[in-house]
């Protein structure tokens, strides 16, 4: 039983049904589970990070893909975990104004933080209710016919596919023990893990058959071929599930591989449900040809990237779980837009939220050295101390937009600009005068035209050149920092050069001087 | 005893403080901005809060990242004595994955006084990584992943950065992956599964400003008062040094220095060069200035001015032959030029066939020229053609520097500006 630190921090309960209301702790643990729901919510306590001597027990649910049987110990052994501390009765919000979160209390930056982590999985996985529905359907449907099957996930990264995955997974599981069906053996595999592509026949094969010997003839792929052609006789063997995450990994030059994993799905006697996940929203029509002539093209489930509302959303659910406000709405709804206009990915909205909460952090030790100092020189006493104190902690306990602004930048902004003006001054000689060169209508030269370029230059600027030495180490520092592209050549003065980064950066970078301007103008 | 000991003793002191990155770089990591502080606060609030982290460091070579991390990992390591391990992989060493996860599986033995055996194969090292994080978590100790020449790691298909970065996804494992790269996008060079699972902390090094790198080169050069050294040689040591340090053509000469390279490297280099002699037994500003000519040595000119007056027409002969649009040239060509210079010029330097093939041979010699290719030896050599290897400006400025220089070999130059 997973003990909660009793000092300090409230605990609460993360259970939000989809009804919200007032609901008390106690009576969290009989949530009776319908068949064929998918969401399983977890009813354990969430509880922040105790002092570092002691391993929470942090967000219960089980971030590990490979097998349900984890997870249902984890998942009881936290319902049992109720002592009478918790105290917190769960209301809506709009109801009661939350505490007050105090960013210089480090359990509560250190609650906040956690709730955002991405390997925090939450307890109710929202926005994704309709896709886990297919994948439960087309999986319950396979199970109850005990015919074999294939389904294809695809998305961008950070929408949610394996976490869904995990979720149905779970819920099939107990759907099959509430229903009394065999429940299937489930095989979660990433396909990165795997050294030789086929060796992912003889794990399926392993999984079905565990006392076979591992010898290589035949091999496991017509091992598993034979099995699925003959009318089996076990009567009732059990249904394999088989979740083969990256899938495109398994992709040959000969396609062999791929083609093979789910033409396994169309044999006769097959008990085997073959779920794919990748990215490629094409990679059905592109790799498997022969299975659309059999019409036994898997099924596709598309997860599209979030959308600003669910992005907010979601977040909104994961902060939902702490007792106080640690962000402005505003600031929210900006990281939102930001992230679901550029690519829709979840994980980097969360990395923002936390970059976010780092930039208050950082405004919070700067604010407080100043003060320290400022009062320390001027002798007030501790009581005036404190007052000024509190005056500051008004203003600075909530993430405000500008510290959003700040993170959106700093993840979206590239490095270049800065970097560019950073640089000793001949490299900035040299950067323009490949921007002169390429304005010219060739967009890419060779290292000697750019050394000619750059003499014109220096000597139309009056500074004095370096030497060719010099001139062809610093293109070839500027192309170690991916500003040039040099290509290869017996002799240096051959080598291509074309510009790595955009000319209008390098103008706008070097604006602030005089001689550059002029040249680029 | 005498002034030559506390020179000699001076002088080993200098030397011990600049090849110490930790002296060099402490006084740029005071501030809360400085990369220092940012670095260390990530990771601490990696170690302390048991969660996991990734952030790369950006900038060019010589600016001092791998001596920052050392900085913060000595730090880390007197603070949290038995919480972190450190793993260090390079890329340029460790660029196969197999080869990478040998090595993890190798340094992980060794930091925990387990058995390594060679023999073992890739799944079983992978096995061993995620098995060894596990447990790593379950105790509270942090790994931490140091990846230097981080974009070599993503060539090819990035299997070695998926899988520690995915196992950084669960809630089982407590590892930071620092990555330190030169390469400015080193973050899009990532797939984008790699990507979507990388936290995007850049930290920028950024080579020193000019204030800095004056603030660098008093704070390594200056003596401190409390040393071994006597303190009267001390006080009159950096008093000459002040002085120096505060003259104008002493900020010429740095910023001549830096106008090329303006990185740390650079001007470590440059100062541990400019006390190699202490004649005196202090510093003068004569050292900084050798110290700059021996750092911006340029070869070829030294060649010239090496060449006798004959040789330097030849070169120019080249020179010309090269601006009138001839791709090709040879010996014979470039008699030809000599000899309509003598004819339109009436030069006293004139010399004879085979004495001019001579200095043709000694210039080839030098390097000064080349032929243009490498399979004709079965030419005679009047007939290869060949290139120059020097570029106009060092021609111009070799002839100025030259000793005795002919008046009409400038005037020859000159006229093509």
């Amino acid at each position: 039983m997973p003990s909660i630190p009793a000092k300090g921090s409230p605990v609460i309960p993360t259970a939000v049904g989809r009804s919200g209301g007032i609901r008390s702790t106690g009576d969290l643990t009989t949530r009776k589970r319908s068949p064929g729901s998918n969401s399983t919510a977890e009813d354990g306590p969430i509880t922040s990070t105790p002092p570092p001597k002691r391993k929470s027990p942090r967000l219960c649910i089980n971030g590990n893909p490979s097998g349900p049987a984890n997870g249902i110990e984890k998942e009881s052994g936290d319902k049992l975990a109720k002592p009478s501390e918790l105290l917190v009765k769960k209301l809506p919000d709009n109801f009661v104004a939350k505490p007050k979160w105090n960013p210089r209390d480090m359990e509560h930056l250190s609650a906040a933080k956690e709730a955002l982590h991405v390997s925090s999985v939450p307890s109710m996985v929202v926005c994704r209710e309709d896709e886990r529905r297919r994948i439960f359907e087309f999986c319950k449907q396979c199970i109850e016919q005990e015919k074999a099957g294939s389904l294809y996930v695809c998305g961008c990264p950070g929408t949610g596919k394996s976490l869904s995955m995990e979720r149905v997974n779970q819920s099939l599981l107990d759907w099959a023990k509430e229903a009394g069906i065999q429940t299937p053996d489930v095989l979660a595999i990433n396909c990165t893990s795997l050294t030789d592509t086929s060796e992912i026949f003889s794990k399926i094969l392993h999984e079905s058959q565990p006392r076979r010997k591992s010898n290589s003839s035949p091999s496991p792929l017509q091992c598993l071929q034979g099995l699925y052609s003959r009318k089996q006789q076990q009567i009732n063997m059990k249904m394999t599930l088989v979740i083969a995450d990256e899938l495109d990994y398994l992709i040959t030059k000969d396609k062999a591989v791929l083609h093979d994993l789910f033409m396994i799905t169309t044999l006769p006697f097959s008990k085997c449900i073959l779920i794919g996940i990748a990215n490629a929203i094409d990679l059905a029509d592109r790799f498997l040809p022969r299975l659309q002539s059999l019409n036994c093209l898997p099924t596709v489930v598309t997860f599209r990237a979030y959308s600003k509302e669910q992005i907010f959303m979601i977040i909104q659910q994961r902060l939902m779980a702490l007792p106080y406000i640690v962000f402005q709405p505003q600031a929210l709804e900006l990281c939102a837009r930001k992230v679901a206009a550029a690519s829709g990915d979840m994980r980097k909205a969360l990395f923002i939220c936390r970059s976010a909460i780092e930039m208050l952090e950082a405004e919070l030790r700067e604010s407080m050295s100043s003060l320290d100092w400022s009062s320390a020189e001027i002798g007030y006493s501790t009581e005036q101390g404190t007052a000024a104190h509190e005056l500051t902690k008004q203003e600075i306990d909530i993430v405000r937009v500008d510290h959003m602004a700040v993170a959106l930048s700093k993840t979206y902004r590239s490095q270049v600009v800065e970097t560019i003006q950073s640089l000793p001054q001949h490299q900035q000689i040299i950067l323009c005068s490949a921007v002169k060169l390429f304005r010219k209508g060739k967009k890419d030269t060779t290292l000697g035209e750019l050394g000619r370029s750059y003499l014109d230059l220096c000597k139309s600027t009056l500074i004095p050149p370096v030497g060719t030495l010099e001139l062809s180490s610093m293109c070839r520092v500027l192309g170690d920092q991916g500003l040039l592209k040099l290509g290869q050549s017996r002799e240096d003065k051959l080598r291509r050069v074309t510009l790595n980064v955009d000319e209008a950066d390098i103008a706008f970078a070097l604006q602030g001087i005089r001689v550059f301007r002029n040249c680029l103008k | 005893m005498g002034a030559a000991n506390p020179a000699a003793e001076a002088l080993i002191f200098l030397r011990r403080r600049i090849c110490s990155p930790k002296f060099v770089f402490s006084p740029f990591s005071d501030s809360p901005h400085s990369n220092f502080s940012k670095l260390k606060f990530i990771i601490s609030s990696s170690v302390t809060e048991a969660c996991n982290n990734s952030v790369v460091l950006l900038g060019p070579r010589g600016c001092g990242k791998m001596a920052v991390v050392d900085l913060v990992l000595e730090d880390l390591l007197k603070e949290y004595p038995d919480m972190i391990s450190v793993i260090k992989l390079d890329g340029l060493l460790h660029s196969d994955d197999n080869c990478a996860l040998k090595e993890i599986a190798r340094q992980l033995c060794a930091e925990h006084e387990l058995l390594f055996s060679k023999m073992a194969s890739f799944d079983d090292n992978s096995q061993f990584m995620i098995a060894m994080l596990k447990e790593c978590g379950l105790a509270h100790k942090t790994v931490i992943f140091v990846l230097d020449e981080f974009d070599l790691f993503a060539q090819g298909k990035q299997r070695l950065l998926y899988s520690l970065l995915d196992a950084m996804q669960s809630v089982a494992s407590q590892a930071v992956v620092v990555g330190m790269s030169c390469r400015l996008d080193a973050d899009q060079l990532l797939e984008k599964r790699v990507r979507s699972r990388f936290s995007h902390r850049k930290l920028l090094f950024l080579p020193p400003s000019k204030e800095d790198l004056h603030r660098l080169l008093k704070h390594v050069l200056l003596l401190p008062t409390d040393s071994s050294i006597p303190s009267d040689y001390v006080a009159e040591f950096n008093e000459k040094l002040v002085n120096i340090l505060a003259e104008e053509r002493f900020n010429q000469i740095i910023d001549t220095l830096s106008n090329c390279d303006s990185t740390f490297n650079h001007l470590l280099r440059f100062s541990a060069v400019s006390h190699i002699y202490l004649e005196t037994g202090f510093l003068s500003f004569q050292n900084f200035k050798a110290a700059l000519s021996s750092i911006q040595r340029q070869p070829k000119l030294e060649s010239l001015k090496d060449c006798s007056v004959l040789e330097l027409y030849i070169l120019v002969c080249m020179r010309r032959l090269e601006v009138k649009e001839q791709d090709s040239y040879n010996f014979n060509s470039v008699m030809k030029e000599y000899k309509s210079i003598h004819d339109s010029f009436q030069t006293s330097d004139y010399y004879a066939w085979n004495i001019c093939l001579r200095a043709f041979e000694h210039l080839l010699e030098r390097q000064l020229f080349s032929f243009v290719d490498h399979r004709g030896h079965s030419q005679p050599i009047e007939f290869r053609p060949a290139k120059l290897l020097i570029s106009y400006h060092e021609l111009y400025q070799g002839l100025k520097s030259y000793r005795s220089c002919p008046a009409i070999l400038q005037k020859l130059i000159d006229r093509e500006g």
